[in-house]
C-alpha cells in the first residue's frame, strides 16, 4: 500500500536549535500510528511542520503524492489533513455546533454575497453543513448531542472539549487526522473511552490516524506501529512491544546511568 | 552645502524630538505589546506643563530664576507632570485590560487619546500656546551658538539635540545596568517566565511607563520651545513617534534612536528639496515600505509563531 | 474536569436521579446551565428578560423602522428630520465598522476615510466637475465598490494582519486620504477635487429622472429620510444574512482564534480582507448618501473626532452585536445633539446622574443619604459662598432650561471664573473619580457625596460653556469607561476567553 504521508529528510530548526533532524516518516491509508517521546522530543513540531504551520528547513513533506512545501495551512487542511491541538483551541464563544460547521468552511462554496441573496443553492449547501456537523456530533454518541448543540463550548467539561475538537477536524473531511494528545488531563474511564473512540474513527470513519500520546497504554492499546522521536530523531519504530523495549527509548525516557550519575 | 547642513541640523533636532516620543512607544511596546496611542497625547500635556510652569516662573519676557535654571526646571516640571500621568493611564486605562483581546487596551489607548487632547482643549481653549523662546535671555538661545561655515547653529538646537541624547543614554544605561532595567527585559522577553521569577510585573509595567511618558514630557517642552503647541499637536506627533519606532524596530530601545533620528532626516531634507506640502505623505510610505519589507524594522527581530 | 464521573457515583447512589425532574446535580447538563441559572434576573424583570428573548431579531427591527418612517409625522419641524437623517447615517457607518471591529476583531483606524472616499466618488460622478452626472442608481454602488475595492487594496500590504499592523496600516492611510483630499486642488498641477475648500453643487438624489430636492422652502425633505431607512434596512438584513452563513461563522472563528480557524481549512487573511473590506463599502454608502444631500464636500468632514464617534457608538453598544450597534448610534448621536444645547445638556446631565445613582445603590438608605448628603452639601456651601461674597455666587446657569432655577440656587457659579479654577476643579474631578474606584466600602459613600457636588460644579463652570470639547472629552471618556467597566458593551454577548 502506497504511504498517505510521507516526510522526507525533514528538518526544522529555530534560530540554530534542531528541532527535527533529517526525519523519515511514513503513514500509510488506514493505518493508526503513535508518536512517543519525550517532552520537548519535537512531536508537536512534527505537527506543526505537517499542517504548514512551520515551513521545514530541509526536507519534503508529500501527501497523497503530492509536496506540501510552500502551502498555507488552510489549502493543506483542504487537502485532507486535519488535527487537534494539544492545549485546547476551541471557538469558545460559539455554539457546540457551530464549532464543527465553522470547519466545514474549506470544502464548501457560498460567498458573502450568495448569502445576503439566500440563493437556493447556498440554502442547500447551508442545510448540508448542518447535517454534517450534526452528524458529526453524533459520532460521540449522547455526550454532545441534544440540548448541548445550542450551548457555547466553553459551558462543556474538559472531556467534552477534546471530544469537540475531534468532531470539528472530522468535519473538514479529512483522509488523514493528527491527534495532539487526545487522552490528555482524562481520568482512567474516559481515556478508556478515548481509546475505543479512536479504533472506531478508523472503522467507521475511514480516517488514517497519527497520534501523539503520552499514556503507554492508549498506545498500546490503538496503535499499530509506533514511533519514538528524542531530540528530533527517530530512536525507534515498529510495534507497540518491540519500541517499548527498545533500550534507546528507555534510555531516552528515564536517562542512561551514565547521565544519571553525571 | 550650507541648504544640505541647514538641513541636516532641522533634521537632527526634529529627529531627537521624535527619537524621545518613539522610546516611550518602544518601552510599553516591548513589555505590554502594547501600542499606546494616547502616548503623542502625553506628549502634548508635556508642552502645557511646561509652558504652565514658564509662567509661573514669571514667563519668558523676565523669569524669576537664571536662564539654564529655568530650562531645566520646565522641563524637569513636565518630565514628572506626564510620569505621574502616565501612571495614572496605565492603572485605570490599561491594566484592568491585561487579560482581555488584544483589540481591548488599543481602543482603550483611543479614547485616552481623545481625552486628553479635548481635556486641554476644555480646560485652556483651542489657541495655541507660545513659550516666546525669543524673549528668553535676549534672544540668546537663537543668536548664540556656533557656526559651521556659513550656518549658524544656534544654542538651542544645541541644547536640544546634546539634551536628548543624554536621555536617552541615561535610558540605556538604566535598561542595561541596574535591577529594574533587567527586570524590564526580563519581562519583555517572556511575562510569565518573569513573573514566575519572581519579578514584579506591574512595577516594571508602571515603571516602563513613567520613563516612557517622562521622556515624552521633556520631548514637549523641546518642541514647544520651537514652535507654538496646540492641544491638537498629540495626534499628529504620536504619529510620528509611532513611526520612528516602527523604522527601527518597535520595542528595540536603539531602534527608537535610530528611527527618530532617520525619519528626522528624512522629513527635513523632503521639506528642504522637495515639496513641504507632500512631506508628510512620503514619511507614511516610508513607513508602509518598511513594513512590508522588513516588518520587524532595522533592530527588531522577526518573531516565532507560537502554536 | 471529572463531573462525569461524579455524575455516574450520583446516579449509581440515587437511581433515576437523573431522569426525574430536571438535569441532576453534578451531571455535565447541570454544570452547563448553571451559568445561565446565575445569569437569569429573578423577579418582573427577569420574566421580562424571558419575553423578549424569544422576539426574532426583524420585529425589533421592524419596530426600530416604524418609529423612524413615524418621525416625521410626530414633528412637522425640518430640525428632528435633519437629525433622523443624520443619526441613520451614523447608524449605517456604526453598522459598517460593526463588521470589521465586532465580526472581524480587527482595528480599522482608517474607517472614516472610506466614508470619504464613498462622499468623493459620489462627488466627482455627480456634479459639474468634469460634468459627469450619473443616476444614483449607478453611482450608489459604484461608490460602494469603489470603497470595498480601495479598502482591499489598503489592507493587503499587511501581510501580516495581526492587530496592530493593520492599525497602523490603516492609520496611515487615513493620513495619506487627508493629505491628498485637502492637497486635491493640485495634483500634479491639475484641480481634482477642490483641497481645502471641497467640492460644490452637488447633485442631489435623483430617482427614475425624478430629482429629490433637498429641502423646499428651507425644510428638510422627507423623502431623503426615507431612502437612508431603506438602505439602513438593506444593509441591516444583508448583514444579518451574511453573518449567518459560512463567512459568518468563519469571521466568528477566527476571531475567537485565528490558528485554529486557520488549521480549520479557513483562509485567515481573506477572510480578514474580505471584511475589511465589506466595512469600507459600507462607509462608502453611507458617504454618498450624506454628500448628497450636503450638496458638498469638504476634506474637513472626515476628521478624527468622527472616526472616535463610530468608534464610541460601536463599543457602547456591543461590538459584535448588530443591534446592539443600532442602539449605541442612536444613544451617542442623540447625546451629540442634546450636549449642543446646554439646558437640555443640564437636565440630561442631573437626569443621567439620578439614574445612575439608583442603578448603582438600587432604592435603599444608602440612596437617600448620598442624595441628601450632596444637597445639604449643595445648599450649605452655597450659603456659605454667597455670605462670604456675593459675586461668588453672582453668576447665571448659562444656557438656562428646566433646571436652571434651582441650579442657581444650589450650584456654586461664580460671577467671573477666576482663570486657575477651570483647570483645577477639572482635574481635581478626574483624580477624585479615578480615586473614588479604588475604595470601597463606606469610605466610597462618604466620598461620592462630595465627588458629586464637584461634578456638578465643574459641569456648570467648565463643560457647559464649552459644549465643543465637552462632547469629545465625554465620547472619550465613554470608550474607556465601556471598554474597562463592561468591555461587551450594552447589548453584547459577555465572552469568555481563557477558561
Amino acid at each position: 500500500m502506497a504511504a498517505l504521508l510521507e516526510l522526507k529528510g525533514v528538518s526544522m530548526s529555530f534560530g540554530g536549535l534542531a528541532v527535527i533532524d533529517d526525519l523519515d516518516l511514513h503513514v500509510d491509508e488506514g493505518e493508526i500510528v503513535s508518536v512517543i517521546g519525550p517532552n520537548g522530543a519535537g512531536k508537536t513540531t512534527l505537527f506543526n511542520l505537517v499542517t504548514g504551520v512551520y515551513e521545514p528547513t530541509a526536507g519534503d513533506i508529500v501527501f497523497a503524492g503530492e509536496s506540501l512545501k510552500g502551502l498555507p495551512p488552510h489549502k493543506i487542511t483542504r487537502k485532507g489533513i486535519a488535527r487537534t491541538f494539544q492545549t485546547l483551541r476551541l471557538f469558545l464563544n460559539m455554539s457546540v455546533r457551530e464549532n464543527v460547521m465553522a470547519a466545514a468552511y474549506g470544502h464548501t462554496k457560498a460567498g458573502a454575497f450568495r448569502a445576503m441573496l439566500r440563493t437556493p443553492g447556498q440554502r442547500r449547501e447551508e442545510r448540508g453543513i448542518r447535517e454534517l456537523a450534526e452528524k458529526r456530533l453524533a459520532f460521540f454518541g449522547e455526550r454532545l448531542m441534544g440540548y448541548r448543540w445550542d450551548q457555547p463550548a466553553y459551558s462543556l467539561s474538559y472531556a467534552n472539549r477534546r471530544r469537540l475538537e475531534i468532531a470539528r477536524a472530522t468535519a473538514t473531511n479529512p483522509r488523514l487526522l493528527l491527534l495532539d494528545e487526545p487522552a490528555a488531563g482524562m481520568n482512567p474511564s474516559e481515556t478508556h473511552e478515548i481509546t475505543q473512540l479512536i479504533g472506531k474513527l478508523r472503522s467507521e470513519g475511514g480516517y488514517t490516524i497519527l497520534v501523539i500520546e503520552h499514556d503507554m497504554h492508549v498506545v498500546e492499546g490503538i496503535s499499530d506501529r509506533v514511533i519514538a522521536l528524542d531530540h528530533g530523531i527517530k530512536i525507534a519504530e515498529g510495534s507497540f512491544a518491540e519500541v517499548a523495549t527498545s533500550p534507546r527509548v528507555v534510555e531516552a525516557y528515564l536517562g542512561t546511568k551514565a547521565a544519571v550519575t553525571k | 552645502m550650507d541648504t544640505f547642513i541647514q538641513l541636516t541640523l532641522n533634521g537632527l533636532t526634529l529627529g531627537s524630538v521624535y527619537a524621545l516620543i518613539a522610546l516611550g512607544y518602544s518601552l510599553v511596546y516591548g513589555i505590554l505589546k502594547l501600542l499606546n496611542f494616547a502616548h503623542g497625547d502625553v506628549f502634548m500635556v508635556g508642552s502645557y506643563v511646561g509652558y504652565g510652569a514658564l509662567q509661573a516662573l514669571g514667563g519668558s519676557a523676565n523669569p524669576k530664576v537664571p536662564l539654564w535654571l529655568l530650562l531645566v526646571l520646565i522641563t524637569l516640571a513636565a518630565m514628572v507632570a506626564c510620569a505621574l500621568l502616565g501612571v495614572a493611564i496605565e492603572r485605570f486605562a490599561y491594566r484592568p485590560l491585561r487579560n482581555a483581546p488584544r483589540i481591548a487596551p488599543l481602543i482603550s489607548a483611543l479614547g485616552v487619546s481623545f481625552f486628553l487632547a479635548y481635556s486641554v482643549q476644555l480646560m485652556f481653549g483651542a489657541q495655541q500656546r507660545d513659550y516666546d523662546a525669543f524673549s528668553l535671555g535676549e534672544g540668546t538661545l537663537f543668536f548664540s551658538g556656533f557656526d559651521i561655515g556659513n550656518v549658524r547653529i544656534p544654542l538651542l538646537r544645541i541644547i536640544i539635540i546634546v539634551s536628548a541624547f543624554v536621555l536617552m543614554v541615561a535610558l540605556w544605561l538604566l535598561v542595561t545596568k541596574t535591577r529594574i532595567g533587567k527586570a524590564m527585559r526580563a519581562t519583555s522577553y517572556d511575562r510569565e517566565a518573569a513573573a514566575m521569577m519572581g519579578i514584579n510585573i506591574d512595577r516594571v509595567i508602571v515603571f516602563a511607563f513613567v520613563l516612557g511618558s517622562a521622556l515624552a514630557g521633556a520631548a514637549g517642552v523641546m518642541f514647544a520651545l520651537r514652535a507654538p503647541t496646540a492641544a491638537t499637536i498629540g495626534f499628529i506627533a504620536g504619529l510620528k513617534g509611532f513611526t520612528a519606532a516602527v523604522i527601527g524596530g518597535i520595542g528595540s530601545i536603539p531602534g527608537a534612536m535610530a528611527g527618530g533620528l532617520i525619519l528626522g532626516l528624512a522629513e527635513a531634507f523632503t521639506q528642504g528639496y522637495i515639496s513641504t506640502r507632500w512631506s508628510d505623505l512620503l514619511v507614511f510610505v516610508l513607513l508602509i515600505t518598511f513594513m512590508l519589507f522588513r516588518p520587524q524594522g532595522l533592530f527588531g527581530k522577526p518573531d516565532i509563531k507560537k502554536v | 474536569m471529572d463531573d462525569e464521573t461524579r455524575a455516574r457515583d450520583y446516579e449509581e447512589a440515587v437511581p433515576g436521579a437523573a431522569t426525574t425532574g430536571g438535569p441532576a446535580i453534578g451531571k455535565d447538563e447541570w454544570v452547563a446551565r448553571s451559568g445561565e441559572r446565575r445569569s437569569r434576573r429573578g423577579g418582573i424583570l427577569g420574566k421580562l428578560d424571558e419575553r423578549l428573548a424569544v422576539v426574532p431579531w426583524w420585529t425589533w427591527l421592524a419596530l426600530f423602522a416604524a418609529v423612524v418612517a413615524l418621525l416625521p409625522v410626530g414633528f412637522e419641524s425640518g430640525y428632528v428630520r435633519r437629525i433622523a437623517f443624520d443619526t441613520l447615517i451614523y447608524v449605517l457607518l456604526a453598522l459598517g465598522l460593526n463588521v470589521v471591529v465586532g465580526w472581524g476583531g480587527l482595528l480599522d483606524l482608517g474607517y472614516v476615510a472610506f466614508f470619504g472616499v464613498g462622499a468623493y466618488t459620489y462627488a466627482i460622478v455627480s456634479s459639474d466637475k468634469f460634468d459627469i452626472h450619473l443616476p444614483f442608481v449607478l453611482s450608489l454602488p459604484l461608490a460602494a465598490i469603489v470603497g470595498a475595492v480601495v479598502g482591499l487594496l489598503v489592507g493587503l500590504p499587511s501581510r501580516r494582519l495581526s492587530g496592530d499592523y493593520l492599525a497602523i496600516v490603516t492609520l496611515f492611510f487615513f493620513q495619506i486620504f487627508l493629505t491628498v483630499s485637502n492637497n486635491s486642488d493640485s495634483i500634479g498641477g491639475r484641480d481634482i477635487a477642490g483641497g481645502p475648500n471641497g467640492l460644490i453643487n452637488i447633485d442631489p438624489l435623483s430617482i427614475f429622472g425624478h430629482e429629490l430636492k433637498t429641502s423646499t422652502d428651507g425644510i428638510f425633505n422627507v423623502a431623503y429620510l426615507y431612502v437612508a431607512l431603506v438602505m439602513f434596512l438593506v444593509v441591516y438584513v444583508a448583514l444579518r444574512l451574511v453573518d449567518d452563513s459560512r463567512t459568518g461563522r468563519a469571521w466568528r472563528s477566527l476571531r475567537e482564534d485565528p490558528l485554529a480557524a486557520e488549521m480549520m481549512g479557513m483562509p485567515v487573511n481573506w477572510l480578514k480582507l474580505l471584511a475589511f473590506s465589506f466595512g469600507a463599502g459600507v462607509a462608502a454608502l453611507s458617504g454618498t448618501l450624506a454628500t448628497a444631500l450636503n450638496g458638498s464636500v469638504f476634506p474637513q468632514t472626515f476628521e478624527f473626532p468622527l472616526l472616535i464617534t463610530v468608534y464610541t457608538m460601536v463599543i457602547l453598544g456591543g461590538a459584535g452585536s448588530q443591534a446592539g450597534v443600532v442602539i449605541g448610534a442612536v444613544s451617542i448621536s442623540v447625546l451629540l445633539e442634546v450636549l449642543r444645547e446646554p439646558g437640555d445638556a443640564r437636565f440630561l446631565f442631573y437626569v443621567i446622574g439620578l439614574l445612575a445613582l439608583v442603578t448603582a445603590l438600587k432604592l435603599s438608605v444608602r440612596l437617600a443619604a448620598v442624595l441628601g448628603g450632596t444637597l445639604a452639601l449643595g445648599f450649605a456651601l452655597h450659603a456659605l459662598a454667597g455670605s462670604h461674597d456675593g459675586a461668588w455666587t453672582g453668576g447665571v446657569p448659562n444656557g438656562g432650561g428646566r433646571l436652571a432655577g434651582w441650579v442657581d440656587g444650589w450650584v456654586i457659579i461664580p460671577k467671573a471664573l477666576a482663570g486657575w479654577i477651570p483647570p483645577a476643579s477639572y482635574i481635581a474631578l478626574i483624580c477624585v473619580v479615578l480615586g473614588l474606584t479604588l475604595v470601597h466600602g463606606r469610605l466610597r459613600l462618604a466620598l461620592l457625596v462630595p465627588t458629586l457636588y464637584l461634578a456638578a460644579f465643574v459641569w456648570e463652570n467648565v463643560m457647559l460653556v464649552k459644549p465643543e470639547p465637552t462632547r469629545f472629552v465625554l465620547l472619550g471618556a465613554i470608550l474607556v469607561g465601556v471598554m474597562v467597566a463592561r468591555p461587551e458593551g450594552l447589548l453584547g454577548e459577555k465572552r469568555v476567553e481563557i477558561v
